[in-house]
């Protein structure tokens, strides 16, 4: 069943006894998966979860804390499935001397923070710390990429690859999705990238049942969502966000 | 035992000296001093776990059905108003993915006291009583479960809270309130200030007394509403609750 098992095991059981005493499942986690994921945000944390999830109802039948055990908790399979990431050539232009550019969107999440970070710096938004900014990156359900690739004339496969947009949506992958950082260089704006962008993260999210999708639009990107099928405050509904007390 | 003082004390310096109105009436003078001194809007011992395996599915669906909650945005309702009962599968899915659960239990008494009519003959004879079941403390083995709420997070950056409830027979006493705090310490303790709560008109006097207010950087919130034009086989849908939602082509750009 679980050929992997073996591999992960260990990290397992290293959890397994800070799942007993802590009281939110997921503080055991980010820990362990800190120095894997700063430069990268991986997703290697998925498979964590998971097998956490079989283990805790293995202890709650051994120690009879039956309320909640009626329902089994959900198989590894279903949730294995899910998540296949995407990569596929968006557009190809070849320039006049000859260069071939790509652009290549991807939902597999492999992205660095610090090309993420000057990209960011491009559109001028404020800057953000980098390992918040990784750890948001690796706990997004989905995170979508879009890269330039230049391969110059004559070369097959040496192409220059650089981060051109991205998109992440959070979601509790049942019900409600939020879609946070959507971010196109300045110099690949007007092209319809963005729109590509939003529209593989909603036919994702849909394709998975999650029908609540939401965003927190700046009022110059308005239109552009409405045009994309989003409708501000529906039915009243608006955002409220948290103000710390003084 | 601690948290249940400290929730006492806050309740009673929010509500003290405001009496409901019913007992203005209907009460005698001295235990209308009673009354202010131990208000009737104060919430019953109450215990809170953040335990998401503390949160019985089927309890849960309950608890959404009474208060008439659904976890759709724009969920199918039937001719007297109802929604349709949540999917517990589903649930269950976004429960696992919700980085803070929140449950609040009672005890089961608590709860069956609301419906009793003689509101002032409880709060008269309960003097004594009252004290001695506050003693024995509400665990969420012993207690029903009559509160929830969850937000799902990056863990670094941003967090939305989803589906706060609170049975209705108990609102307006401080428990939701509760619930919000609950969840937005758990969040500050890992260093998110980011937290979103999408709510209806009828929610927002709700959040605002929570701490929330309109985003600082005057954001518009926006849903994905997009229904098909036509019900061609070309173009693809999902159901979301009641409405229909279009599932964009996949498309190349040309260029």
């Amino acid at each position: 069943m679980f050929a992997h098992d073996v591999v992960v095991l260990p990290a397992v059981l290293k959890l397994y006894p800070s799942t007993v005493s802590l009281d939110c499942r997921f503080q055991a986690f980010s820990p362990l998966n800190f120095p894997f994921g700063l430069r990268r945000g991986s997703r290697n944390q998925k498979s964590y979860r998971l097998k956490a999830g079989f283990w805790e109802s293995i202890r709650s039948g051994i120690l009879k804390n039956n309320t909640a055990q009626v329902i089994e908790p959900p198989s590894t399979d279903e949730e294995e499935e899910e998540l296949l990431p995407e990569e596929f050539v968006l557009a190809e232009r070849t320039k006049p001397d000859g260069t071939v550019e790509q652009i290549m969107f991807s939902s597999g999440g492999d992205v660095d923070v610090y090309d993420l970070q000057a990209l960011c710096d491009k559109v001028g938004w404020p800057r953000r710390p980098l390992s918040k900014l990784a750890a948001a990156l690796r706990n997004s359900y989905i995170v979508a990429t879009l890269h330039s690739i230049s391969i110059p004339a004559g070369q097959e496969g040496n192409g220059q690859k650089k981060l051109i947009g991205m998109a992440r949506a959070t979601s509790d992958h049942a019900f409600n999705a939020t879609i946070w950082d959507v971010v196109v260089d300045p110099s690949y704006q007007g092209q319809g990238l963005g729109k590509a962008l939003i529209e593989k993260l909603i036919r994702a999210l849909l394709q998975r049942d999650i029908g609540n999708i939401s965003l927190f639009a700046d009022s110059q990107v308005v239109e552009f969502y409405r045009n994309l099928g989003f409708e501000p405050d529906p039915e009243g509904i608006k955002g409220m966000f948290w103000y710390p007390k003084h | 035992m601690a948290m249940k003082g400290r929730a006492m004390a806050a309740a009673a310096a929010v509500h003290g000296g405001y009496p409901p109105t019913k007992l203005h009436s209907s009460l005698p003078s001295p235990l209308r001093i009673a009354a202010r001194i131990k208000p009737n809007t104060a919430p019953p011992p109450i215990s809170i776990s953040t335990n998401p395996a503390h949160a019985n599915l089927h309890h849960l669906k309950e608890l959404y059905a009474i208060c008439n909650h659904s976890c759709q945005r724009f969920p199918n309702t039937d001719a007297a108003g109802r929604v349709e009962p949540v999917d517990v599968l589903k649930l269950r899915t976004a429960i696992a993915h919700s980085s803070v659960v929140v449950s609040a239990f009672t005890k089961p008494e608590f709860l069956t006291n609301q419906s009793s009519t003689g509101a002032e003959v409880t709060s008269f004879t309960g003097i004594g009583g009252y004290w001695i079941t506050k003693v024995a403390p509400v665990t969420p083995a012993n207690g029903t479960l009559i509160g929830f709420g969850r937000a799902v997070s990056d863990l670094g950056l941003t967090a939305s809270i989803y589906d706060v409830t609170v049975h209705p027979a108990l609102r307006r006493r401080g428990i939701g309130r509760m619930i919000v705090q609950r969840i937005v310490r758990m969040l500050t303790n890992r260093d998110i200030y980011d937290i979103a709560a999408l709510c209806s008109h009828d929610q927002r006097p709700f959040f605002k007394a929570c701490g929330f207010g309109d985003d600082t950087l005057g954001s518009t919130t926006m849903v994905y509403t997009r229904s098909p034009s036509s019900y061609s086989k070309d173009e693809e849908m999902i159901s979301a609750g009641g409405k229909l939602l279009l599932v964009p082509s996949p498309r190349e750009l040309t260029k």
